[in-house]
C-alpha cells in the first residue's frame, strides 16, 4: 500500500520518478511531452470520477 | 525412539553477590573476584593501548556510559571448553553437556566506537530497573585505542577480549558447587503437538548492517546469511555475539541473546500449554527485496518445521520494524500463527504514530513501551565509559534529561523489560 | 459548582463569516451562540462562565494567537475548558484542538468537539476530543454528546470511545507485571485459541479523508496546480526552506504558457533537482495545462501555483498547508487541483 493510500488521499495518478513527477527523463523531449499530456489527462478524468476511498487511477 | 541421554544443556548457576578485586581471580561463596592484571591480559591487543577494569555494582551513585557490548560471565570448562563458539572456542556446535554461569555478573565494554550510539546504564535511580545490567555487578572495561589503530581492530579487539574475561571470571567457578542447576531439554521434535498443546518457536533477527552494526554466529558475521534453525542450547553457549552499537534501548546485546527472555518464557511454558519448538535465527537485510525473500524463506522454514505459532522479535529501530511486519505477514500467509515484539515511537507526548512499519495482515502486537517518553536520571557521584554524553553535550555525572531511547535495552526487543504502553496493563509509569 | 470556559469561532460567535475570519481572540463574561444550549444542558451544576473567540484564520495561522486565547481563556478560571463543535470545518478543528493541546499544556482539563473525519482531530496533543456530527445541522445531538461528556469529566471520569471519544489515545510506558516475552506467549495462545483481536498495539489508524464530489463540468471550471516539489524562481526570493517547511507560497503564473529551465529550480532537499532544474515542467506540469486549457477541456487554470517543500514537513504543518490552501483556492473559486507529490 503506497503513502498516498496510507494517508487517504482519494485520487491518486502513479507516475514515474520521485524527481520528475511529471516527467520522464529516459524519454525523447517529444515523447515525455506527450507523455504529460497524457498524464495531465488522466488526472482530469480522476477529478470527475466519484470515489468513495483512495484510488489509483493508471496512465493509459 | 529411546531417550537420547544429554539431549539439552545443564546450567549449573553460581550466584554473584559480592565483587571485589585482588591479586588473584577467585569465586567461593558468592563473592567473585577479579585480578586486574589477569583481566588486562585476557584484553591484550595491539589495538589497545590500555585497559581499566572497575566493578559498578547495583545501588551504587554511578552511570556507566558509551555502553557497547555485554557478556554474562560463562564456561564450559578451563579456558572456556568450547564456548562463545569461532571467538573462544572453536567454531563448532555446543549446547550440550553443562554450562556454568555467574549469574548476576557482567563484563561490560564502554568507551567510543564509530558508529556507536550513546548508551547508558544507571546502578541506582529511577532508571536502574530499565536495563538488565542495573541489577548486575558489572565489570566494566574501559580502553584507550593504540594510536593510528583502524576502530575496526579496536572494535575486534574488544569483542574478543570481552568474551575471553567472560570466561577468565567464570573459570574460577569450576570447582565451586552450584547454586542451583537448570535443565535446558533440546526442544521437541516435529511430531509433538500430538498432545493438543501448540507447537510455538521463536523469529529471532539480528541486524547485519556491516562493521559496528554486525551480529557474529559461531563467529561469523550473519550478514548475508539466510534464515535458519539453531539450536536453542547453542544461544546459551554464546553462539551468537553482538558486534552493534546503535539504538541503545533496541539491543540485543550478547548477554541477552544468552539468556533469550523468549526461549525463557517458552520453556517456562513447555508442556504445560505449549511445546517450546525451537529458534529461528535472521538477518535484517537493508534492501528491501531481499528484506522479503528473507522474511517468506523464514515463514516456510517455520511451517515445515511443524510451528503453529512464531514470535519474531527485531534489533534496531524503524527499518526494523518492516522486517518483523514482512515476517508477520508471511507467517500468517504460510498458516502460521504470528505474534511481534514491537517498541512504540509515538513521540515525547504518545500522540505519535506508534509504529513506523506496521504489519498489514496478521496483528497481534506485544508493545515494549515507548521509545520518546523522556526521562530525568538524577546525578551521579561516578560515570564510567566517558566524560560527557553525547546527546546533551553535559558531563557524564550530571542530572540528565534523556529519551527512553537512550537506556540500553530499556524497550528490549526480545522482550526482557515490563514497559508496555498497552493502556489496560499496568500502571502509570513516572517519566519525566 | 464547577465553571466552563467555551471556546467557538467567529462564525458562531455571531461575528460574521468568512469575512471576520481574522478576528482577534475576544472573551465575553457569559455563554453565546451554541454555548447557551450547551449552557442549559450541563446546568444547574456547572455553568458557562465565559466565551472565548476568534477568527478561523487568525486561530489557525497565527501563531500568536493561541497563546493569547489561553491567557483569555485562564482568566476566566475554569475548572474545564470546552472547544468546538467543529463538524467539519478544517480550520475551525484545527484551532480548537490546538487550544485542547495548549489547554493540555497549561494543566487546563479540556474537551474538544468536532467529526472524525476533521483534519485538525491529530493535532489535539492527546487532549480528549468527542465526535460531533458532521455539519452545522447537527448541533442538536451534537451538544448532547458534549455535554454528557463535559457532566462525565466534571465528576472525575475519564473518557472512553463509550462517550464518543475519537483520536488518538496518548501511548504511554506503564510497568506490567509480566514481561514482553511472557506476554508474547500470552497473545500467542489467545489468537491461537481463536480470539483474533488479540494485541497490545492497535493497528495504526489510515487517515480518512472524505472524498470530494467529482467536478461534473470541468470545461467550465477553474483549475489550479499546486505542488510540495519545491519549485521556486531562480533566486528562492522568498527563503522556501529545503526540509522542515514552516510556509507556502504563491508564485504567478499568469501570461505564461512554460517554464523555461534557468527561471525555475527546485530547492528540495529530499531529492536529487537536476532533472526537474533540466525541466521544470516534470514538477509542475503548465506545459500541458495550458494545451488542455485552450483545447477547451478545461474552463480556466488559475493564475498562479501554490508551493512548499514535502521534505521532513511536521505532519502539523503539512496538514495545516493542506487546509490553507483548500480555504485559500475555494476562495479565488477554484474548484479543483492537481496536486504533484515527489
Amino acid at each position: 500500500m503506497s503513502i498516498a493510500q496510507r494517508v487517504g488521499a482519494p485520487r491518486i495518478v502513479p507516475t514515474r520518478g520521485i524527481p520528475y513527477p511529471t516527467g520522464d527523463p529516459s524519454l525523447a523531449k517529444a515523447d515525455e511531452n506527450a507523455w504529460r499530456l497524457r498524464l495531465v489527462k488522466t488526472a482530469l478524468g480522476a477529478l470527475a470520477t466519484p470515489v468513495k476511498q483512495p484510488t489509483v487511477f493508471e496512465v493509459a | 525412539m529411546a531417550d537420547m541421554p544429554e539431549n539439552g544443556l545443564t546450567r549449573l548457576v553460581h550466584h554473584v553477590t559480592e565483587v571485589a578485586t585482588g591479586p588473584d581471580t577467585t569465586f567461593a561463596d558468592g563473592r567473585l573476584t577479579v585480578s586486574a592484571d589477569a583481566a588486562r591480559q585476557c584484553l591484550a591487543d595491539p589495538a589497545l593501548a590500555r585497559i581499566e577494569v572497575t566493578w559498578a555494582s547495583p545501588g551504587q551513585s554511578v552511570r556507566i556510559v558509551k555502553v557497547l557490548d555485554a557478556v554474562e560471565p560463562r564456561t564450559k570448562g578451563a579456558g572456556g571448553g568450547g564456548i562463545f563458539a569461532g571467538f573462544v572456542g572453536p567454531d563448532r556446535v555446543q549446547g550440550r553437556g553443562s554450562t556454568h554461569v555467574l549469574r548476576g555478573a557482567a563484563v561490560v565494554v564502554a568507551g567510543f566506537l564509530p558508529r556507536a550510539q550513546e548508551a547508558v546504564v544507571e546502578m541506582s535511580g529511577p532508571a536502574a530497573a530499565l536495563s538488565p545490567l542495573g541489577a548486575t555487578h558489572n565489570l566494566v572495561v574501559e580502553f584507550t585505542p593504540t594510536d593510528d589503530a583502524p576502530w575496526e581492530d579496536v572494535d575486534r579487539a574488544l569483542r574478543r577480549g570481552a568474551l575471553r574475561l567472560a570466561v577468565h571470571l567464570a573459570d574460577a567457578a569450576l570447582d565451586a558447587p552450584p547454586d542451583a542447576e537448570e535443565w535446558l531439554p533440546a526442544p521437541a521434535p516435529p511430531t509433538s503437538g500430538a498432545d493438543g498443546r501448540y507447537r510455538v518457536g521463536a523469529i529471532t533477527n539480528l541486524q547485519t548492517q556491516g562493521t559496528f552494526k554486525d551480529v557474529f554466529v559461531y563467529g561469523r558475521s550473519f550478514s548475508g546469511g539466510l534464515p535458519t534453525l539453531v539450536d536453542p542450547g547453542d544461544l546459551d553457549d554464546g553462539a551468537v555475539v553482538s558486534g552493534q552499537f546503535g539504538h541503545p534501548s533496541l539491543k540485543n546485546p550478547t548477554f541477552m541473546h544468552q539468556n533469550h527472555p523468549v526461549v525463557a518464557a517458552l520453556r517456562a511454558r513447555h508442556g504445560v500449554d505449549v511445546d517450546f519448538a525451537g529458534v529461528v535465527i535472521s538477518p535484517e537485510p537493508v534492501v528491501a527485496s531481499q528484506k522479503e525473500l528473507v522474511s517468506a524463506h523464514a515463514a516456510r522454514l517455520c511451517a515445515a518445521a511443524g510451528w503453529d505459532a512464531a514470535i519474531v522479535t527485531k534489533e534496531g529501530g524503524g527499518n526494523a520494524d518492516g522486517d518483523v511486519a514482512l515476517k508477520m505477514d508471511a507467517l500468517e500467509d504460510a498458516g502460521v500463527t504470528a505474534v511481534g515484539l514491537f517498541a512504540e515511537m509515538a513521540g515525547p507526548d504518545g500522540t505519535g504514530p506508534p509504529i513506523v512499519v506496521p504489519p498489514e495482515r496478521a496483528t497481534a502486537m506485544v508493545s515494549t513501551g515507548n521509545y520518546d517518553e523522556r526521562l530525568v536520571l538524577p546525578a551521579v557521584e561516578r560515570a564510567f565509559g566517558g566524560n560527557a554524553v553525547a546527546l546533551v553535550d553535559r558531563p557524564a555525572t550530571d542530572e540528565l534529561q534523556l529519551p527512553m531511547a537512550v537506556v540500553y535495552c530499556a524497550l528490549s526487543p526480545l522482550g526482557w523489560g515490563h514497559l508496555t504502553c498497552a493502556p489496560e496493563l499496568g500502571t502509570e509509569e513516572l517519566s519525566g | 459548582m464547577s465553571r466552563v470556559v467555551h471556546y467557538i469561532n467567529q462564525f458562531f460567535a455571531g461575528v460574521g463569516g468568512e469575512d471576520s475570519a481574522d478576528t482577534p481572540p475576544t472573551t465575553r463574561p457569559e455563554a453565546v451562540g451554541p454555548g447557551r444550549r450547551l449552557a442549559q444542558l450541563i446546568g444547574p451544576e456547572h455553568e458557562v462562565v465565559a466565551t472565548v473567540f476568534c477568527g478561523d484564520d487568525r486561530a489557525s495561522g497565527d501563531p500568536a494567537a493561541i497563546a493569547a486565547i489561553i491567557d483569555l481563556v485562564r482568566s476566566g478560571q475554569p475548572d474545564l475548558v470546552v472547544a468546538g463543535p467543529a463538524f467539519t470545518s478544517g480550520r475551525y478543528g484545527l484551532a480548537c484542538a490546538r487550544v485542547a493541546a495548549a489547554a493540555t499544556a497549561a494543566g487546563l482539563p479540556v474537551i474538544a468537539s468536532m467529526h472524525p473525519d476533521n483534519p485538525g482531530l491529530d493535532e489535539a496533543g492527546g487532549a480528549p476530543v468527542v465526535a460531533s456530527g458532521e455539519v452545522a445541522r447537527q448541533m442538536g445531538p451534537s451538544l448532547d454528546s458534549l455535554a454528557a461528556a463535559v457532566r462525565r469529566v466534571l465528576a472525575g471520569e475519564t473518557l472512553t470511545a463509550d462517550d464518543g471519544r475519537i483520536g488518538a489515545v496518548p501511548r504511554r510506558s506503564r510497568v506490567a507485571d509480566a514481561n514482553a516475552a511472557s506476554r508474547a506467549v500470552d497473545l500467542v495462545l489467545a489468537r491461537l485459541g481463536g480470539d483474533a483481536a488479540a494485541t497490545e498495539v492497535p493497528l495504526p489508524r489510515f487517515d480518512h479523508v472524505n472524498p470530494a464530489a467529482p467536478v461534473s463540468d470541468l470545461a467550465t471550471a477553474t483549475l489550479a496546480l499546486v505542488t510540495e516539489s519545491a519549485l521556486v524562481p531562480d533566486d528562492n526570493p522568498d527563503h522556501l526552506e529545503s526540509a522542515r517547511a514552516t510556509k507556502w507560497l504563491r508564485y504567478p503564473l499568469d501570461g505564461r504558457d512554460s517554464l523555461a529551465p534557468g527561471e525555475w529550480r527546485s530547492v528540495h532537499g529530499g531529492f536529487s533537482t537536476a532533472w526537474a532544474n533540466e525541466d521544470p515542467h516534470r514538477l509542475l506540469p503548465l506545459d500541458a495545462a495550458r494545451r488542455l486549457e485552450s483545447e477547451g477541456l478545461i474552463g480556466s487554470l488559475y493564475p498562479a501555483y501554490l508551493v512548499t517543500a514535502g521534505n521532513g514537513t511536521s505532519v502539523g504543518n503539512a496538514r495545516r498547508f493542506g487546509i490553507e490552501w483548500a480555504a485559500d483556492l475555494r476562495h479565488s473559486q477554484v474548484r479543483a487541483a492537481i496536486l504533484t507529490a515527489t
